[in-house]
């Protein structure tokens, strides 16, 4: 009777130690099966999907060219030009210019160019893909119910396990690049803009209501305009993330900063690190103030509580 | 009836707390678990011998051929590194070895290895007049860049490898930018494979760099190129070639030296004659490592799963690197 309670409690024990899982022989057919699924969809579309990608490729590709072929003092006043633009203050452009001299006397110009290159492009493409699909979401808890758990794949599933089925259909470079900061980047643009417009306080929209405004109307003039802290915090987050991503950027392929942060990496070259990282850093910044200063000059109006 | 019960308890507890205990004859050490098929099923087929034939206690260490060797000379940590491909450090470890501090306990533990540039079988195929490098070399439009097509696309090592550096050295030394060349750095392994697998499973023209053994080239049937040109001498390579274009200006021309692969220790092991011996004698046929480097793609292996298959299926292999008792103690655990 006890032997017998005995090997009953050890063979529980047993059960309870590894959880009991498929058989080894069935896990693999199933992996091998995806596999083998994706290697015929790649083999039979995995061209016309590179031509898909081709114009844009071909876009990258010539504005990468276009900013290395520029003599640098008139990159210098276009970059003054633009941070003047965009937060008409003076101490920003001449601190960008600054940071961008800085970092041609350093002898980063080339993979800085060829970064900002890939993100400008990226972050735009966030931006105007992740807005009306934030408005979108705003608009409907059905789309929001759908939308949201896609965001939350695409901010935690590792970046290579998407990116190997991207990679096997367009080879490594700068489109497989794109698409992963992109991936990476867009959610809180979307998350953002959708949480902004739906904190738009119900009262007012009931004012625009009862002045007949229609859904463009409310949408344009009351809606977003009155989210718009909330919309350039998600602008601010996705240039954040999105040069986050150079170095994984670098790992498929694409020139830029982050090929010497590798470098650095394997060998521990910390000084080279050091400076590519900074350099990073500093992009980041310059972009992240004059949007958010171009944010603040265009909720201006409405003064009172919106402190600098 | 309740006090059985819990003293079923109290026996089960502590047999699960005896097994944990190693016996502690041979120690504890840290042996490198670099990440690419081969260097894991080493590490993880010496971890079970060393533990369950000779009582040893092991941690696997994560690690890339640069960085542990690195870690080896300046903390002599981790203590083994088994698969360590010598050519991109063979200098700093002549050095380590003239003082003493890192010794090698093999020199080829795996046979028919080898480093080189690769193509794909459509590209031999389509141009069966290229028996060389040097052929592959005058026809850059036959392998276009996918962002710049007026030149060829030769796929090299990823930044941070040792190799990095040799290619971009044999880059210049075969003029091959003037000949209408880019050399693409893949940024990772991953890169690396995805390129060459795309172009395999496409049947497009693909030259690069790659080495054997590995699932890859078993997979895709990647041939090996001739250079065309001989081994230009171990100096031009150790003190040119292999540390890249910034620190030497005019490599000469050369094929690629012959891959070194030793199982390097520290002065610790050194001390260990059982362990000695059996690295000593650890040498897995080339054929068998690619079979087992198939196995472990074709079935997605980790390390240790492949370790326990080749200890199963290859036991005449395994069974002559040790004794007949520690041989049974090792099939008794499995």
């Amino acid at each position: 009777m006890g032997s017998r309670l005995f090997s009953m409690g050890v063979k529980m024990l047993d059960f309870f130690g590894d959880f009991p899982d498929m058989s080894r022989r069935d896990l693999r057919d199933f992996k091998l099966a995806i596999d083998g699924a994706f290697r015929d969809f790649s083999r039979t579309n995995g061209e016309a999907i590179e031509a898909f990608f081709d114009p844009l490729l071909w876009f990258l590709i010539k504005l990468e060219k276009l900013l290395l072929a520029m003599p640098w003092p008139v990159i210098l006043v276009i970059v003054a030009g633009l941070c003047f633009l965009g937060s008409r203050s003076w101490k920003l452009s001449i601190g960008a210019v600054l940071s961008f001299m800085l970092i041609g006397y350093f002898g980063m110009w080339e993979d800085t160019m060829s970064t900002i290159a890939l993100i400008s492009v990226a972050t735009l493409l966030c931006v105007a893909i992740g807005m009306p699909l934030g408005i979108w979401m705003a608009k409907s808890d059905r789309v929001q119910s759908i939308i949201t758990p896609v965001l939350d794949v695409m901010q935690t599933i590792p970046i290579f396990v998407y990116l190997l089925p991207v990679l096997m259909l367009l080879g490594i470079g700068k489109v497989p690049g794109l698409i992963a900061v992109c991936v990476y980047a867009m959610p809180p643009m979307v998350r953002l803009t959708n949480l902004g417009i739906r904190l738009v306080d119900k009262d007012v929209l009931e004012a625009a209501n009862a002045f007949g405004a229609d859904s463009k109307q409310k949408l344009f003039g009351v809606q977003i305009p009155l989210a718009l802290p909330n919309i350039f915090a998600g602008i601010n987050q996705t240039i954040m993330m999105a040069l986050a991503m150079v170095v994984i950027a670098s790992m498929i392929g694409v020139r830029g900063l982050g090929i010497p942060v590798l470098q650095a990496i394997q060998n521990q070259y910390l000084a080279l690190g050091l400076m590519n990282g900074l350099a990073i850093v500093g992009l980041a910044i310059i972009f992240d103030r004059v949007s958010q200063r171009y944010g603040k000059r265009l909720q201006q109006h409405r003064g009172g509580h919106d402190h600098d | 009836m309740k006090k059985l019960l819990i003293s079923a308890a109290i026996l089960a507890g502590t047999a699960f707390g005896l097994s944990g205990q190693a016996n502690a004859a041979c120690g504890d050490f840290q042996m490198s678990d670099m990440n690419w098929p081969s260097a894991t099923l080493m590490a993880n087929v010496d971890k079970i011998i060393l533990e369950e034939g000779y009582g040893c206690n092991i941690e696997l260490i994560p690690g890339a051929t640069t960085a542990t060797f690195a870690t080896m000379n300046e903390k002599g940590q981790p203590h083994v590194a088994a698969e360590l491909w010598t050519n991109a450090v063979s200098v700093e470890l002549e050095k380590a070895m003239a003082e003493g501090r890192l010794h090698s306990a093999i020199r080829g533990p795996i046979t028919e290895l080898g480093e080189g540039w690769w193509v794909t079988p459509g590209t031999l195929s389509r141009n069966p007049e290229f028996k060389t490098v040097m052929d592959i070399l005058e026809r850059p439009d036959l392998f276009p860049d996918k962002e710049d097509p007026s030149k060829g696309a030769f796929i090299g090592c990823p930044a941070g490898w040792g190799c990095q550096l040799a290619n971009q050295s044999l880059f210049r030394a075969f003029e091959m930018e003037k000949k209408g060349w880019v050399l693409v750095d893949p940024g990772s392994q991953a890169g690396l494979d995805a390129s060459m697998a795309k172009a395999a499973q496409r049947d497009e023209n693909w030259i690069g760099y790659y080495w054997a053994p590995t699932a890859p080239v078993g997979k895709y049937e990647m041939k090996l190129m001739d250079f065309g040109v001989p081994f230009a001498g171990a100096e031009n390579w150790d003190s040119c070639i292999a540390l890249g274009p910034e620190k030497c200006g005019n490599p000469k021309p050369s094929a690629w030296t012959e891959s070194v692969v030793q199982t390097v220790v520290t002065s610790e092991i050194k001390a260990m004659p059982d362990v000695m011996e059996y690295f000593g004698k650890r040498i897995y046929p080339g054929p068998v490592m690619n079979g087992m480097l198939v196995y472990m793609e074709d079935n997605q292996a980790t390390g240790p799963d492949a370790a326990l298959e080749f200890l199963e299926k290859h036991q005449d292999i395994w069974t002559k690197w040790v004794s007949a008792d520690v041989a049974a103690k090792v099939k008794k655990s499995l």
